[in-house]
């Protein structure tokens, strides 16, 4: 039997699962499906907006939790996400997550925008938008989510958050991924960068048509499963490289969520894919076992401690029926944030939704609470989307608050279980 | 019987959850088919998007290169079925032009019996380059492809010849499915399993037993689908009431629990009664750990071996009860593939036209097999075994040998 359930294996789930498995616990990670790192930009987003661009992200957010406690960073602290932005960068080591807590990067999109994120992959690093770079973003005729016309001319017209201003042109080259394919996605790009041969008439294609000082922005395809492959690029032309993440299929999203399976895996933790949580059951007031609706008949996991990892509304953590009523599908938890007045407004270019940050107030050992502020099950855990509080994707806060609460959670399953 | 299965598959169940999909494309990148080749042009395409489009006849033919291999499904974050929905729909557009080939490979049964009495002679000709270019050019099954190998003896031969057990019951009465492959080819596997059991103490009754119609249903062949799993209802049902049912084969296990009534939407309450008792034999002895009922006095086995987790399996839900099973072994080093398919996916990687496309798909597993220990893999189905076994070379047993070998049973 396993002593802890989590439940979701999205950057929340998956991150607590390690790190209670790591501390010697027996755990069993439920998921329905896959979670929602590997649709993010492979990037960590502790805090981008407040709703200014934020450059000192821990400062930032030390200072929104003292003047808003419904913030989930009000709960959770900086500590907190500290160790757990370190924990994670730890887990998947500088091959994948580089960057310094303390000061966001700014890094253009793929629509040429310019984007504050706190850890970025090292693929990502010369693509920082600082005054004075010069860039020459490159497409793909037959990758189609990339258009380099635009995000030249974008980050070539916009004051940088330095004050600054860089350089950009464009180019568009045509190195088919496989034979007989002309709408190829991203992911098929990033198994060719895989191969070494691809990779030699890549550079041979592209070479001729850069000039010195060139730093060569491309599509995120640069090699699903050889993390080097975009270093071995940038050898061969012998300029700067740097990646711009796509939308989904997103490989960089997709490299740290198979990271994070495989750590996940070696930890010894047993994962139960494919399996929706349907119910709890509880027993004196504690959780005693979450009901899985496996194909066949239905099956219980008892464990002494559960840590819910469901996501949002995204991932039907969260749902809102014809009445307006709104649940917290599996455990039926008290949802905070619904006291923000009209929940859904009619002006959707205008002011936030306050319904996206409805979900479950939680305290300081991230336990979900009720009105009155006290834990509604002793050994219930909450990390991550699920938690009250934040536009996460409009404050760029939404990788931020996953690790730290899955930190604390898992923290304090660990005291409580030792 | 009348077209029902195909009636549901064309009409009612396969919308009922296509409005889910957000377009994510997390079913894309798990595709182990459009990773390997452009003619499938990936689970999301021609499912949820070509769904809308088709009213009664197909829009996208490459639907035909989907393995139902069902990963799709289980990585899907929206509970979208795509493979139900990819299966169902490539049934209705294969309806009024089904390949010879494809009505032969699913009758499971009819293989068996026909190979056991001439045992040498079928695996010997099965190995005849000649026969096999013949077997090719007429049926369209391709001459490289895995078969499995015939025995000289079924497993009721072996049942009806084989001395009592020797140790008395302690723990009351299971039923045990060995499903067609297990009756007539892996034997051995369902032997083993039933001895297990018999150590543990259970009585082991095994009743006669027909196919579960996986085959057809994967082959888009409903009604015959429907009719083989609705007779093995009955049969596995005469047993007895209530009791558990355990079984060595997961591809047919995964057919009572879930992909009759998901894909081809047979509600008949006799198929409920099957699915709720059935389980998984690794699965059984996986609740019988967790209840604090399996003995656990396993001789030590000094080895690392590779284990593959099917896919047929991996749809069920239910994590890798394999794995948790034989980690309890001392000295036996178990390395999870990781690797998401073997390519075979029932019948598929027999057909000529898709041979290929189901070697590249398992070639990192195959690649891993070997690398991992060239003396034997692990893996709980059976066309899984033999395509591991024939590609990589590497002998293929199911995870119930080796608890058999630990119990001092072999
Ligand atoms: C469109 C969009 C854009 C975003 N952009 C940004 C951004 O730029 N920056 C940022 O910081 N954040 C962003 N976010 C927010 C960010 O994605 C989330 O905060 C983060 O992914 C939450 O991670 P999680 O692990 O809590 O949940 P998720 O990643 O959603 O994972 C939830 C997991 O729970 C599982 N699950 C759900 N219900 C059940 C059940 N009943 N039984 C079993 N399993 C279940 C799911 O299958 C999944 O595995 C964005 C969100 C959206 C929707």
């Amino acid at each position: 039997m396993s002593r802890v359930v989590v439940i979701g294996a999205g950057i929340a789930g998956l991150t607590a699962a390690i790190r209670l498995a790591r501390a010697g616990l027996a755990v069993t990670l439920v998921s329905k499906g896959v979670g929602g790192l590997q649709l993010s930009q492979g990037t960590v987003d502790v805090f981008g907006y407040d709703p200014v661009r934020v450059t000192h992200p821990l400062e930032a957010l030390d200072v929104r939790a003292a003047a808003d406690p419904k913030h989930p960073y009000a709960s959770i602290g900086r500590e907190a996400v500290e160790s757990g932005v370190a924990y994670l960068a730890d887990l998947v080591g500088p091959d994948l997550l580089v960057g310094d807590p303390a000061a966001n990067l700014n890094l253009p999109t793929a629509v040429g925008a310019v984007r504050p994120t706190c850890l970025a992959q090292p693929s990502m690093l010369a693509g920082a938008c600082v005054d004075g770079a010069s860039f020459v973003i490159v497409g793909l005729r037959r990758l189609k989510d990339f258009p380099a016309h635009l995000i030249a001319a974008n980050l070539a017209r916009t004051v940088l958050p330095d004050g600054g201003r860089l350089q950009a042109r464009h180019l568009v080259i045509d190195v088919p991924a496989r034979d007989g394919e002309i709408d190829s996605s991203g992911l098929t790009y990033a198994r060719a960068f895989d191969d070494p041969g691809f990779r030699k008439r890549f550079a041979a294609a592209l070479l001729p048509l850069l000039t010195h000082g060139d730093s060569v922005g491309l599509p995120a395809v640069l090699g699903l499963h050889d993390l080097q492959a975009w270093r071995k690029l940038s050898d061969a032309l012998g300029h700067p490289v740097f990646e711009i993440p796509l939308p989904p299929p997103a490989v960089p999203g997709l490299r740290l969520n198979e990271t994070l399976l495989t750590a996940a895996r070696t930890a010894g933790v047993r994962l139960v894919q494919g399996n929706r949580v349907v119910s709890a059951r509880v027993t004196e007031g504690r959780v005693a076992a979450v009901t899985v609706a496996q194909a066949g008949a239905a099956r219980e996991y008892p464990a002494e401690a559960f840590v819910l990892a469901s996501g949002g509304f995204e991932s039907g953590a969260l749902a809102m029926d014809s009445y307006g009523t709104l649940t917290e599908t599996i455990f039926g938890l008290p949802l905070a944030g619904q006291d923000a007045g009209e929940l859904v407004h009619g002006d959707y270019w205008g002011a936030q939704q306050p319904l996206f940050a409805v979900g479950v107030g939680v305290e300081a050992s991230m336990r979900p609470v009720d009105a009155a502020g006290a834990p509604v099950y002793p050994n219930l855990y909450a990390a991550g989307g699920i938690l009250a509080g934040a536009y996460r994707w409009s404050e760029k806060s939404g990788e931020g608050i996953a690790v730290g609460s899955a930190v604390k959670a898992a923290d304090a399953i660990v005291r409580e279980l030792a | 019987m009348t077209s029902d299965g195909l009636e549901f598959a064309g009409h009612q169940f396969a919308r009922a959850s296509l409005d889910h999909c957000v377009k994510c494309t997390i079913c894309e990148t798990a595709c182990p088919v459009a990773a390997v080749t452009p003619l499938f042009t990936g689970p999301k395409f021609v499912g949820p998007q070509a769904e809308r489009f088709r009213n009664g006849e197909s829009v996208d033919h490459s639907l035909d290169y989907c393995s139902s291999c069902g990963t799709c499904t289980l990585v899907c974050p929206q509970g979208v079925q795509i493979a139900e929905l990819n299966s169902q729909a490539r049934a209705v557009m294969k309806s009024d032009h089904m390949p010879v080939r494809d009505q032969l490979i699913s009758r499971t049964t009819l293989m068996g019996m026909a190979m056991t009495p001439v045992a040498p002679l079928a695996n010997a000709a099965l190995h005849v380059k000649p026969i096999r270019t013949v077997v090719e050019k007429v049926f369209g099954i391709h001459r490289d492809a895995p078969m499995p190998t015939a025995r000289t003896q079924t497993l009721h031969g072996w049942l009806k010849k084989r001395p009592a057990p020797k140790k008395a019951p302690t723990r009351g009465t299971v039923v045990f499915f060995h499903g067609c492959a297990g009756g007539y080819f892996e034997v051995e596997t369902s032997k083993k399993s039933i001895e297990v059991l018999e150590h543990l103490g259970y009585r082991v009754i095994v009743p006669k037993q027909g196919c579960c119609g996986l085959a057809q249903q994967s082959n888009g062949l409903f009604d015959a689908a429907t009719a083989s799993v609705l007779q093995l209802c009955d049969d596995l049902r005469s047993a007895g009431k209530g009791l558990t049912i355990v079984s060595s084969s997961g591809s047919c296990t995964g057919m009572l629990k879930h992909e009759a009534h998901e894909i081809m939407g047979v509600t008949d309450d006799r198929l409920k009664d099957v699915a709720v008792r059935i389980r998984d034999m690794m699965e059984f002895l996986r609740d019988l750990h967790e209840a604090g009922e399996l003995p656990t006095d396993f001789r030590p086995i000094e080895m690392t071996v590779p284990y593959h987790a099917p896919c047929q399996l991996k749809s069920q839900g239910m994590g890798q009860p394999a794995v948790e099973v034989l980690r309890l072994i001392p000295g036996l080093t178990v390395v999870e593939s990781g690797a998401t398919c073997c390519g075979i996916a029932g019948t598929y990687g027999l057909k000529k036209e898709k041979y290929e496309i189901a070697q590249a798909v398992g070639k990192p597993l195959f690649d891993m097999v070997k690398a991992t220990n060239p003396d034997l893999a692990l893996c709980d189905t059976e066309t899984c075994r033999w395509q591991i076994a024939q590609s990589s070379g590497v002998p293929t047993e199911h995870p119930i040998w080796m608890i058999h070998r630990a119990y001092g049973l072999s």
